[in-house]
């Protein structure tokens, strides 16, 4: 048998059983116990007519793919068909054959199994029955039919795709699950095809493949090391120290420049940004739909959320109020306004006077990711941030009472003026709204 | 033995053969060529996973360029005015109504989307089962520790690139999701908010930043993707596939097929396989319907909002945090730096020491070509098990407020037993997997020595009922197993009946070069064609 293939000693079952290399070639009268072809099983003499390699029973070779396929001891006698790992023995009798049972109390080694199996892993055998696609020309063709046919409806599908592609209405709710099914249909069916082609018509045979070594021999390594020793001795690197220095040194300079094209990323400095919202003194309260509050728009215990509209002085003297809802106002500046019941709010010391008739109003960017904290808990008042949980305690100031969130969120005075409107009366949150960052005290 | 003299040269080629030589005479492809499509690929379905990998990449490279025909990044707001009714009239990112024409006006737009996406999904996910089935083969030892590095660079860079797919849209979900990362990048200390600024262009949502993520979204990261997976293979070629030990199998040699035809062509159906199944969820599943989310607005969320799965960890780190925050010295270090940046670093960092950690500790130095089953290394599948109910527990506390509405439980219940489970779960994973693997252990070692139970059982004559044992078959090839090459080339070179254990004369062929080595006869002695046997 071929040595390349080598003894199976890095088996995980110890696979290494030499001494067998006279073995009988194998021939598929060895697997006459499993027919390859369970639809053939009524008359096995059909198969041998059709046979692509007939038996020969004599025992000479057979099968063209079996190349090397050292075959079993088949025992005399028996009919038992080589075995596959795991299968139980045919005979279930155990006691009229005493070889193939090792009795508990037995010493191990009395006996050894005369199974067909004993030859190795080293002895390149097949265990499995052939394929029907090897033995009979009619299921090898029936294997063509078959692979042709998925080739077939291949094509059915990419021809279903381009005609659902251009002749479907795309606004029909058929027309994408159309379009994903034909194209499954069009290059699964090539898939399967494949795949059916390589496992039933191509031959079942294991390569081997010898692996080399990476480890280059010593003298190999010694010479490369001379090599780039010499060479960089060549460079005079070692040689001339202002050379080297002033080399480094540009190097570093140079590729200190990656900062430039990074810093160029923005002409936005963030400077004290962060600190700041578009709140001004006097901003109104706007809804997004651009409509002032007043008192008596909310009822107790709803909320509203609001954006400060900016009091413009016009040239006639009156003032008017531009609201500001754009992304860049609202990714700060959004602020929830909730109306609570009197008496229940528990303002902090000096905020007093932040809230009018039981309207508060906090930032709604929350302090911990900054996700907009949008759900109210009427009854507990409590806001909850859908992004990480974080929940804020309305009437202890917005307190952080759970999750992740550690700062209240910030709260904005406001008042109303003599018409009803409501308005920021101290101007900006006193403190930056949303997520922390490092220069924040 | 078992391959055939040389054929003879054709006098008059065909015109296949004629470009084949015609290529020759100026690139001298032929042994190289031979090499390479003898080389020898083994066969077991685990392998398959990273194929999937790499398959729903080359998909996602596929319907990725189509939908960059329609897509148009831009932040510039104007009013939808296509044909999905509900939105019309709405002021939104040229962004978002892109994404909405090519779900509604493009032919074929959505169906490509929803592929696109589920094959991102499935990307990260492949990657993600590969590594474990790497991980718990040990197939990461030496001599492969380089392409395990290169393995976590590209789960990393998977992720970053699914997460800024998934934000370009603009609408309401990603750009949540984006408002969160500038958090995270301003929660870097000394550097967190010059970095938000650079990366947004300005204070979130920052100046023209789409066009900005669709340039790392598909160029930067897809290229270096592209370049990674690249040397993935490349190495992987060069070494030569791992294998589960078998019958025929040695650390010396690969079973199983050539790559040309049968590995081509198995290889090449399941790549169909794969694409088909994309496109069957991008046809069947509906996935990321961003017109339900309407476009992003700072200051509207919608409750449940979930990342994509392998963000999932991360918010379920963020939730889990308790809010330490940490104020001082006139600085603050935020409670989101914690879950967001640390942790993941700390855990990427840890993957991707494991195959030096691990050689550390058992001062295992040997190269392995042949894979471990779980069991035959406790300790590391114990290790695998608890890293594995770490992340599970991270990532199902990403959905706890789903979880808790689903089943009525407590939310404040459910981010407490995630602190908990935590701490908790990961030793007790690591405890029973160590006790299962050794259990199978001893079962293998009693199966060894004792063959295995056949349930008869007898009565001796002394009256002991003893049952029947039957040993352990020997396993044997499923297949025959051929040289992988086909026709023996006359000797060159004098050497041919070494027995394969010259380390260094081997070694010093095989260091002449990856594609362009000389050849040297086999070590399989005669049998083995001159030519043969190296790549």
């Amino acid at each position: 048998m071929s040595d390349q293939t080598g003894p199976g000693t890095a088996g995980s079952g110890g696979g290494d059983q030499p001494g067998d290399s006279a073995q009988e070639r194998v021939h598929y009268a060895g697997y006459q116990g499993e027919p390859a072809d369970k639809s053939d099983q009524d008359s096995m003499s059909s198969i041998f007519k059709r046979a692509k390699h007939p038996v020969d029973t004599s025992g000479a070779p057979a099968g063209g793919s079996g190349i090397s396929a050292g075959g079993p001891d088949v025992p005399a006698g028996t009919s038992d068909g080589p075995e596959a790992l795991g299968t139980p023995p045919n005979q279930t009798d155990s006691t009229r054959d005493p070889e193939t049972t090792v009795m508990r109390t037995g010493a191990a080694g009395v006996a050894q199994p005369t199974y067909g199996t004993h030859a190795g892993g080293g002895g390149g055998v097949t265990v499995r029955p052939p394929r029907a696609e090897d033995v009979d020309r009619r299921a090898e063709r029936r294997a063509e039919r078959l692979i042709a046919c998925w080739f077939l409806i291949s094509v059915v599908g990419t021809v279903g795709f381009v005609i659902t592609n251009f002749v479907g209405d795309k606004h029909q709710a058929y027309y994408t699950p159309c379009l994903g099914s034909a194209l499954g249909l069009a290059v699964g069916g090539l898939g399967i095809g494949m795949i059916l082609w390589a496992k039933r018509l191509m031959p079942h045979e294991q390569a081997v493949q010898d692996r080399h070594e990476f480890t280059s021999p010593k003298e190999e390594i010694a010479v490369t090391e001379a090599e780039i020793t010499a060479g960089f001795a060549d460079t005079g690197l070692a040689r001339f120290p202002l050379l080297r220095r002033t080399l480094l040194g540009a190097g570093t300079v140079l590729g200190g420049l990656v900062v430039v094209p990074l810093l160029n990323l923005t002409n936005s400095k963030p400077g004290k940004k962060l600190d700041h919202t578009s709140w001004v003194k006097g901003s109104r309260l706007v809804t997004e739909d651009g409509r002032l509050v007043k008192l008596g728009d909310i009822s107790i215990g709803g909320i509203e959320t609001v954006f400060p509209a900016i009091p413009v002085t016009e040239s006639d003297g009156t003032t008017t109020y531009k609201p500001k809802t754009d992304v860049h106002t609202k990714a700060d500046s959004t602020t929830i306004l909730i109306r609570l019941p009197p008496g229940i709010d528990r303002p902090r010391k000096g905020r007093e006077n932040w809230s009018i008739d039981g309207h508060v109003a906090y930032s709604k960017i929350c302090s911990h990711a900054g996700c907009p904290v949008s759900l109210y808990e009427q009854q507990t008042h409590h806001l909850l941030c859908p992004c990480h949980q974080s929940v804020f305690d309305v009437l202890d100031g917005c307190r952080a009472i759970f999750g992740p969130a550690s700062r209240s969120l910030p709260q904005l005075a406001i008042a109303a003026d003599a018409d009803g409107f409501l308005y920021a009366r101290n101007g900006d949150y006193d403190e930056p709204v949303g997520a922390a960052f490092w220069e924040r005290s | 033995m078992t391959t055939a003299s040389p054929p003879e040269f054709v006098k008059r080629p065909t015109p296949v053969r004629k470009a084949n030589r015609a290529i020759d005479e100026r690139f001298g492809t032929q042994p190289g060529l031979r090499r390479n499509l003898n080389k020898v690929f083994p066969d077991h379905w685990s392998f398959m996973i990273g194929e999937i990998a790499l398959y729903s990449f080359i998909v996602l490279l596929l319907t990725g360029i189509y939908l960059t025909l329609f897509f148009d990044p831009s932040n510039t707001e104007v009013i939808y005015n296509g044909s999905y009714v509900p939105l019309k009239g709405v002021e939104m990112s040229r962004a978002y109504a892109s994404t909405l024409d090519i779900s509604f006006d493009t032919r074929a737009g959505l169906v490509f989307r929803q592929i696109h996406h589920w094959a991102a999904l499935i990307f990260v996910a492949s990657i993600v089962v590969h590594l474990f089935r790497v991980f718990f083969t040990g197939a990461y030892r030496k001599p492969r520790e380089v392409n395990w590095l290169i393995g976590v660079g590209l789960l990393i860079l998977a992720i970053l690139e699914g997460f800024a797919g998934y934000s370009l849209p603009d609408d309401l979900l990603s750009g949540t999701g984006l408002r969160i990362a500038a958090s995270i990048a301003q929660s870097i200390p000394i550097i967190g908010t010059w970095a938000s600024f650079l990366l947004f262009n300005g204070e979130f949502p920052g100046d023209n930043f789409l066009p900005r993520l669709y340039v790392i979204h598909i160029l930067l990261v897809p290229g270096v993707l592209l370049a990674l997976i690249g040397a993935h293979m490349g190495i992987l070629w060069h070494q030569k596939h791992t294998d589960f030990p078998g019958p025929g199998k040695t650390e010396h040699n690969v079973v199983g097929h050539r790559v040309f035809p049968v590995f081509a062509v198995k290889s090449g159906g399941f790549f169909m396989m794969v694409f088909a199944m994309l496109a069957l969820l991008g046809g069947l599943a509906q996935i990321n319907p961003i017109w339900m989310f309407g476009p992003y607005d700072p200051s509207k969320v919608s409750s449940a909002s979930q990342p994509d799965w392998y963000i999932g960890f991360l918010d379920g780190s963020t939730r889990l945090m308790p809010p330490w925050e940490f104020r001082g010295l006139g600085h603050t270090v935020p409670a989101v730096f914690w879950p967001t940046a640390v942790l993941p670093g700390i855990l990427f960092t840890l993957l991707a020491l494991y195959p030096f950690l691990e050689a550390r500790f058992t001062g295992d130095t040997k190269s392995y070509n042949l894979l471990q089953r779980p069991r035959e290394a406790p300790t590391r599948t114990a290790l695998g098990a608890m890293s594995i109910s770490f992340y599970l527990v991270l990532w199902i506390s990403g959905g706890n407020d789903v979880i808790a509405k689903t089943f009525s439980i407590s939310l404040n219940a459910m981010t407490w037993a995630g602190r908990i489970g935590l701490i908790i779960v990961p030793p007790i994973a690591y405890a029973i997997t160590k006790k299962i693997c050794l259990s199978l252990q001893e079962k293998d070692a009693e199966v060894e020595h004792h063959g295995i139970e056949t349930g008869i059982i007898r009565q001796l004559p002394s009256g002991e009922f003893v049952e029947d044992h039957r040993p352990k078959p020997t396993p044997v090839p499923d297949h025959p197993q051929v040289p992988n090459d086909r026709f023996a080339l006359p000797s060159a070179n004098g050497h041919g009946d070494g027995d394969g254990k010259g380390l260094a004369r081997r070694a010093g062929k095989a260091v002449s070069g990856f594609f362009v080595e000389e050849k040297e006869t086999g070590p399989g002695g005669p049998s083995t064609p001159v030519g043969g046997g190296k790549h």
